[in-house]
């Protein structure tokens, strides 16, 4: 059973090259499942773009990142003084952690518990996840005893353009007691980041860049399931766990990749228009007969499930009309990258 | 903290002076001679009294009458005189009894400016925020000093159902919500010298400093007689920068209510250059706050810079007289170098002080159409 990942590795690596000249002062995001592609090999990735630094999302991922790669690892979500847990004291150990603070009682509690770590002070921007408010940030400084300012965080939301707020944040950077010069700052294109760094030449701008590098460039990856079997089927027969009766005659299809590999796993969407919600509604009332499409691709189309997708693979309906693969061969599969995991990752 | 007060009733003009006497400082509009100077306006002095018969607050009330109705607006500029951030979670306690009796005495609505420093900018970062296009306002702008405990004040007068007025640019509704400070003392209460207030002010103030000296400009305090020749130059200066007069009438009517209750709250500053009067300024003091209320100065003889002699002066006479604070009043929140404003900023700024940010304007409608009606008169009006 074989549910994997081919990697154009030329072109893959050719898109980061290019990503990260697009992107001076790159660093890079290694977090969660490594986007489908694994942690590890985007540390050694990021080595070889050159990057002095890699962001990862949470403490639990700090030991592997700091065993991968040799430069600095900074944690992109907030130490707070409830964390604990090995990889949390051997994160504060380690004088190449960078830690993120957003409040004021955690900036102090972080003086006392690690003096002289080194952070990076976020500011609460219109995401409004975690950050210090702008006025706060005086209290922040007078709050930071032995730690040592290595930046400023703006986390910017992912639509329209959020230059404006980018460059409100470096003002304020460039206006607030807080003594550094390096911003880093998420979601901006590279023609936003380039004006920026034009209208804020005292800053050192960073990007913060994850989906955009290493999901880039889909066409450079290529994820492939194996066809395990294919049962002709007719209309009225009883199929799988849950012996559904099926409604057409055709074939139905096993195919390697269930929910531990990420197949069926929706996070919701974000509908933007009103044909998307629409697509939502039609979908949803098919879902509501129990019928939900299939990430899988067999003879040109997207089929659907015979029913929920099991553990390792998935059964697929394959009206009569089609053509059907045969045992052994290779269908294609869109996954969530970001909720994927492969049994193999192959590097073509 | 203070005990929480039991009840609120009118209180005597001895007892409101003695309450105001008895604190560091309290508004120049919360004294019972500002009602004098609005005497077109009903007034009361009202106090808040503890168990043991202690007057532990005070306000200022000012009543508007509504057209056409017996029925006013209590106003109380930059008060009540409350421990607004000690008293907490208890603030209701202090100003449920002042709704109750203000509502008794036919009010319709109250108007207040808790004066209640939240947020402070130095004058570098507001320098730095004037020089930078990104940053529109001083809302914008990181604040050196953020008071936590007064803006939760905001959160409780919320709750208590008070609402704030907007603001727009700082200086259309009341009093201005920003204002410039020329610290006199340290944070802890050192007084600062003159050598130290002059260090901190910026090449250009110091320079005009200098040279006002040099020019043999003469700085003398003026009497009640003077304020003709003050307001002659007042007249002048109006006519330049383009805004209304006040008449002499009223300055008159300042300086005998002011000076009526204390003579040295108010005081009358003249720069004479060669027998010519150059630049007349006002100070008002009350304990260890001195605000800069009006100036003037002609437009002949600038090079001189008279204004710049009789700001100093005062300055050293607040310090000496023991003020902590010397108070250039309100600005407005924009630092769009575009705006006619953002001068009046800059010449405060020279001083090295800080802005400061009150709480602002609250309302609490006491008759909901009334206050309905009252505010949309209001927007009429502009």
């Amino acid at each position: 059973m074989t549910f994997e990942l081919h990697v154009d590795v030329e072109r893959w690596r050719g898109h980061l090259k290019s990503a990260a000249e697009r992107l001076p002062g790159l660093v890079p995001v290694i977090k969660g499942n490594g986007y489908g592609l694994g942690r590890d090999r985007l540390a050694a990735e990021s080595a070889a773009l050159g990057a002095d630094t890699v962001a990862v999302g949470v403490y639990a991922e700090v030991p592997e990142a700091l065993e991968a790669f040799d430069g600095d690892v900074m944690v992109l979500g907030p130490w707070r003084p409830f964390l604990d847990g090995a990889a949390v004291e051997q994160a504060l150990a380690d004088p190449r952690v960078v830690h993120t603070v957003g409040r004021v009682a955690d900036v102090a509690a972080l003086a006392e518990r690690a003096p002289g770590a080194r952070v990076v002070v976020e500011g609460e921007t219109s995401m409004a996840r975690h950050g210090f408010d702008r006025h706060e940030l005086a209290a922040a400084v007078a709050a930071l005893g032995g730690l040592e300012v290595v930046g400023f965080a703006a986390h910017l939301p992912m639509t329209g353009s959020n230059l404006a707020e980018a460059e409100s944040w470096a003002a304020a950077l460039e206006a607030s007691q807080l003594e550094t010069t390096t911003f880093y700052v998420s979601h901006l294109s590279p023609g936003e980041l380039g004006q920026l760094r034009e209208r804020r030449p005292g800053l050192t701008v960073r990007p913060r860049v994850g989906t955009s590098v290493w999901l880039g460039d889909l066409g450079a990856l290529d994820v492939r399931a194996k066809v395990l079997d294919v049962h002709r089927i007719s209309r009225g027969e009883r199929v799988g766990y849950r012996q559904r009766a099926v409604t057409r005659d055709g074939y139905l299809l096993v195919i390697s990749g269930g929910t531990s590999h990420g197949v069926g796993l929706e996070a919701p969407r974000s509908s933007a228009g009103v044909v998307q919600r629409g697509k939502t509604l039609a979908k949803g009332s098919l879902e509501a007969a129990g019928l939900m499409l299939s990430p899988f691709t067999v003879d040109g189309r997207q089929r659907w499930f015979a029913e929920p997708p099991h553990m390792h693979a998935s059964q697929v309906l394959l009206p009569a009309s089609a053509t059907a693969p045969a045992v052994g061969d290779d269908v294609r599969c869109a996954v969530r990258f970001t909720t994927a995991t492969f049994d193999r990752i192959v590097l073509d | 903290m203070s005990p929480s007060p039991v009840t609120v009733r009118t209180i005597t003009r001895e007892e409101h002076l003695d309450f105001v006497a008895g604190r560091p400082s309290v508004s120049f509009l919360q004294t019972p001679a500002w009602a004098q100077v609005k005497a077109e306006w009903g007034s009361e002095s009202v106090g808040w009294i503890d168990a043991s018969g202690q007057v532990v607050g005070a306000a200022l009330v000012l009543y508007r009458q509504v057209p056409k109705v017996r029925r006013y607006l209590a106003y109380l500029p930059e008060g009540p005189v409350l421990p607004w951030v000690d008293a907490g979670a208890d603030l209701g306690a202090w100003l449920e009894p002042l709704a109750a009796h203000l509502k008794a005495k036919k009010a319709f609505g109250i108007r207040m400016g808790p004066p209640v420093v939240t947020r402070r900018w130095h004058a570098a970062t507001v320098k730095a925020a004037v020089a930078d296009p990104a940053l529109g306002t001083l809302g914008e702008v990181p604040a050196d000093v953020n008071d936590a405990a007064a803006l939760a004040v905001a959160d409780r007068l919320q709750d208590l159902g008070w609402r704030r007025l907007a603001t727009e640019g700082g200086f259309s509704a009341g009093q201005p919500q920003y204002n410039f400070w020329l610290p006199l003392a340290d944070a802890d209460g050192t007084p600062r010298t003159e050598e130290q207030v002059l260090a901190g002010m910026n090449q250009l103030w110091r320079r005009n400093i200098r040279k006002a000296a040099k020019a043999g400009v003469d700085v003398t305090l003026g009497g009640r007689d003077d304020l003709e020749a003050f307001h002659r130059v007042y007249v002048e200066t109006a006519e330049r920068d383009h805004f209304t007069p006040r008449p002499l009438s009223y300055f008159l009517t300042m300086w005998d209510a002011l000076t009526g209750e204390d003579p040295d709250r108010m005081r009358l500053y003249l720069a004479h250059h060669e027998g010519d009067l150059v630049a007349a300024t006002t100070l008002v003091r009350v304990g260890t706050h001195a605000w800069y209320s009006y100036g003037a100065s002609t437009s002949a003889k600038r090079e001189v810079r008279g204004s710049n002699a009789v700001q100093w002066q005062m300055m050293r006479d607040a310090l000496a007289a023991g003020a902590t604070v010397y108070d250039l009043r309100g600005i407005t929140d924009t630092l769009d170098p575009d705006d006619p404003h953002v001068g009046l900023i800059q010449f405060k700024v020279g001083t090295g002080g800080e802005a400061v940010e009150y709480l602002g304007e609250w309302d609490l409608p006491l008759n909901r159409p009334l206050y309905a009606a009252f505010t949309a008169y209001m927007r009429r009006r502009g």
